[in-house]
């Protein structure tokens, strides 16, 4: 029988000793995670005994009750309404790690916590787009071969669909379902809109809907008037869209009947949201890109070059709102107009340099190796013109060195002005702009302006921060709670940790969750979280690097000591004690190092199956509760070495 | 510290789920609880090492209770081990 709720809620709320001894509460995948005021106000035996109450320990300040997979979530919703107490938990518990910062600071973080996941898609491609791009312009000829085309096609790809990893990425961050992220973000590409490059191209516009006077048709919905384009380059407002999907679908979930949950939800979030979007998301949008473009033209025309080192500032938010590629208009307006040099190129180029030499500056000075891992390659790509992972994935961040940027940009953008230099084509900034500028000393000098100054400036005002100061505090008990990031919604923070703790298969079967492990004890988390595996050979190899802490007598059970403390116990089969060792072998001892793969031990299944008892293989993580992010990657048929979960520090 | 010499009478010694439940009783208590075997040492805390102290049954321990609470937590690890182990 299910599980009621809501009784199993209010029975844990009524053993607490009132509200005011509830400091806060959070979930994690199977425990609700509670901070008491007054420990000897509870009635800890009365918790034990509630039902759906399957453990309880205290660590870490913490009131930890198991409950289970699946069933938390919901015992923890009634429970917030039970107690009237504010949820700590999914995407809130960033926000509330961040609890006391002010509101415009946590939302100034969502998008380095949307990219930060997504940067291995993004980074290395953008370097190899910049390289393409100006081995196409230097070299006559490479442009036109197949190469070529292969080449940019690949490079170009994560960020001709860039929508759909911010999609998928926000929905992760927010607690949505990430597949209906997918969705919403491929709807705002949709090969039926027109390309969000192409809007200044009457040729494309025409050839794309086959009309021949350049206006981009539209679609009438209610009283809406929807512009068929889509959000090529676009990061806002996908950020905006998943972020309102995902409160719709958080909505439905509580209020559709669960019966009819699984088709009602999806469909009419996806609708719902792909409306608002195209009606009012995106035309908000349109008209802001549309000031902003008329405001940018105006701007630069203002004297003695001041327009444009304000435009050299304000480069990169507009790169942040997803708006610069709409300059493409302003560009092709220039050439063909009355000046017909394209004075706008400089001061783009200035900007994007500004950024180059910012990330550039952040990359020599991190001593964090995530960082600078992140910061070198995403820096070179700014050098060629892609700014992107370098504003994202590091600048915007940390917010100085953006900054930093926009006043080398500004520096950069007003040398350019005054100077008067210009470019005779579009479309490339950086050092591939050297093969369109009109004046390549004078450029030359532009670009070490603006990355000097940047360069400079983030050298001495950005420090670096204790590795996650937003997650990592475990000073108090409160804000240790917020760090108990739900296993299933946590926007990874660390996606380029080249240090991997991960546990990888050490059998072969079929894995399913701990909790679903037949033996209570193991079950029930005492032992710590992990996965049980159904073996289907009878070999244990090693999960990692590591050294084995402990070896059974009976030779059934082996303690493993891996990378970040990981310490993992691998428990062949249930009450197997008892067999005294026959039917398994066991090749290393206590303090042995072993390596990922190594083979560990030996048994026999068909025995341990005539023998009475479940072969299943507990392989768990006893010191789960040390690590702030425990995640089960896998469950379901695996093989050996396959990733099963990580943890993070 | 106090200390206490402990005969194991479970038959499976401090093996995983014993180790487990120890654990998470000694969790209980701010003292340092340790368990003692032939002069190996394991805090009571971590189930690794106790389960690599290898107990048996008939193995005797010595437990030792160190810390603020001490009086208590002796008591209360002591019918702990008295009940279950």
């Amino acid at each position: 029988m299910a599980l009621d709720y809501r009784k199993c809620a209010e029975e844990i709320f009524s053993y607490l000793g009132g509200k005011e001894n509830i400091v806060s509460a959070a979930h994690c995948a199977t425990r609700l995670r509670l901070v008491i005021a007054d420990n000897s106000k509870i009635n800890k035996k009365a918790l034990e005994e509630v039902e759906g109450v399957k453990g309880m320990f205290e660590s870490n300040g913490q009131l930890q009750l198991i409950i289970g997979t699946g069933t938390v979530n919901k015992v923890y919703d009634e429970f917030l309404a039970v107690t009237g107490l504010t949820a700590a938990s999914k995407a809130d518990v960033k926000a509330a790690a961040a609890a006391r910062a002010p509101l415009w600071k946590r939302i100034l973080k969502v998008p380095g916590d949307v990219f930060v996941p997504i940067l291995p898609a993004i980074v290395a491609a953008g370097l190899m787009m910049g390289l393409v791009e100006a081995l196409g312009k230097a070299i006559p000829g490479f442009a036109d071969t197949d190469w070529y085309g292969f080449l940019d096609m690949v490079s170009a790809t994560a960020f001709a669909f860039l929508p759909v990893l911010v999609a998928i990425s926000t929905a992760r961050v927010f607690g949505g379902n990430i597949f209906l992220g997918a969705v919403v973000g491929l709807a705002m590409i949709h090969s039926s809109l027109l390309n969000a490059w192409n809007v200044g191209s009457t040729e494309a516009i025409n050839s794309f809907f086959n009309v021949t006077d350049g206006v981009i048709p539209s679609w009438k919905l209610l009283c809406f008037t929807v512009k068929r384009v889509g959000y090529q380059g676009h990061v806002i407002p996908v950020i905006l869209a998943v972020a309102l999907m995902c409160v719709i679908e958080k909505w439905l979930h509580k209020h559709v009947p669960e019966m009819i949950d699984l088709f009602v939800t999806p469909l009419v979030t996806v609708l719902v949201t792909t409306f608002i979007t195209f009606t009012v998301i995106g035309p908000v949008f349109s008209v802001f890109e549309n000031w902003v473009l008329a405001g940018a033209q105006v701007l630069i025309t203002v004297g003695y070059g001041i327009g444009s080192a304000v435009m050299g500032a304000i480069y990169p938010l507009t790169v942040v709102m997803g708006l610069h590629h709409m300059y493409n208009v302003i560009e092709a307006g220039m050439l063909s107009g009355d000046i017909g040099r394209n004075i706008w190129m400089p001061i783009a180029s200035a900007a994007n340099f500004a950024q180059f030499g910012a990330c550039l500056a952040v990359a020599i000075r991190a001593h964090n190796a995530k960082t600078k891992a992140v910061a070198l390659p995403s820096s070179l790509s700014a050098s060629l013109g892609i700014t992107e992972p370098a504003i994202f994935g590091v600048n915007f961040r940390f917010m100085k060195p953006f900054v930093c940027g926009m006043i080398g940009g500004a520096a950069g953008a007003w040398f350019g002005a005054i100077t008067g230099i210009g470019a005779t084509t579009y479309g490339v900034t950086g050092i591939p702009g050297l093969l369109a500028i009109d004046n390549v000393p004078v450029y030359v000098i532009m670009l070490a302006i603006s990355a000097g100054v940047a360069f400079v400036l983030t050298w001495f005002v950005w420090k670096e921060e204790q590795p996650q100061t937003d997650t990592l505090n475990p000073e108090s008990g409160k804000k240790d709670i917020a760090n108990s990031t739900d296993i299933n919604s946590t926007p990874g923070t660390s996606a380029a940790d080249p240090k991997e703790r991960s546990l990888f298969s050490p059998l072969k079967g079929n894995v399913i969750p701990g909790e679903e492990i037949p033996d209570e004890t193991f079950a029930s988390g005492v032992l710590g979280g992990g996965v049980g595996i159904e073996p289907a050979e009878g070999f244990v190899i090693a999960p990692f690097d590591g050294e084995i802490s402990s070896v059974a007598e009976t030779k059934h059970a082996i303690g493993i000591t891996g990378p970040g403390e990981m310490e993992v116990l691998i428990h062949v089969g249930i009450d197997t004690v008892k067999m005294d060792g026959d039917g398994f072998e066991v090749f290393v001892a206590e303090g042995d190092k072993v390596k990922k793969g190594q083979k560990l031990m030996a048994f026999d299944i068909a025995k341990i199956k005539k023998a009475g008892y479940s072969s299943t293989t507990a392989v768990l993580l006893t010191n789960s509760d040390d690590f702030d992010d425990f995640r089960i990657i896998k469950t379901g048929s695996a093989d050996y070495g396959e990733k099963l979960y990580t943890v993070e520090p | 510290m106090k200390t206490f010499d402990y005969v194991i009478k479970d038959e499976v010694g401090i093996h995983a789920r014993p180790a487990g439940i120890l654990v998470k009783e000694a969790k209980k208590y701010a003292s340092t609880i340790r368990v003692v075997k032939d002069g190996k040492a394991a805090a009571a805390t971590k189930l690794m090492a106790l389960m690599g102290l290898g107990v048996k049954c008939g193995d005797t321990v010595q437990i030792q209770v160190e810390g603020a609470d001490e009086d208590g937590a002796f008591e209360g690890i002591k019918a702990f081990f008295e009940a279950n182990l």
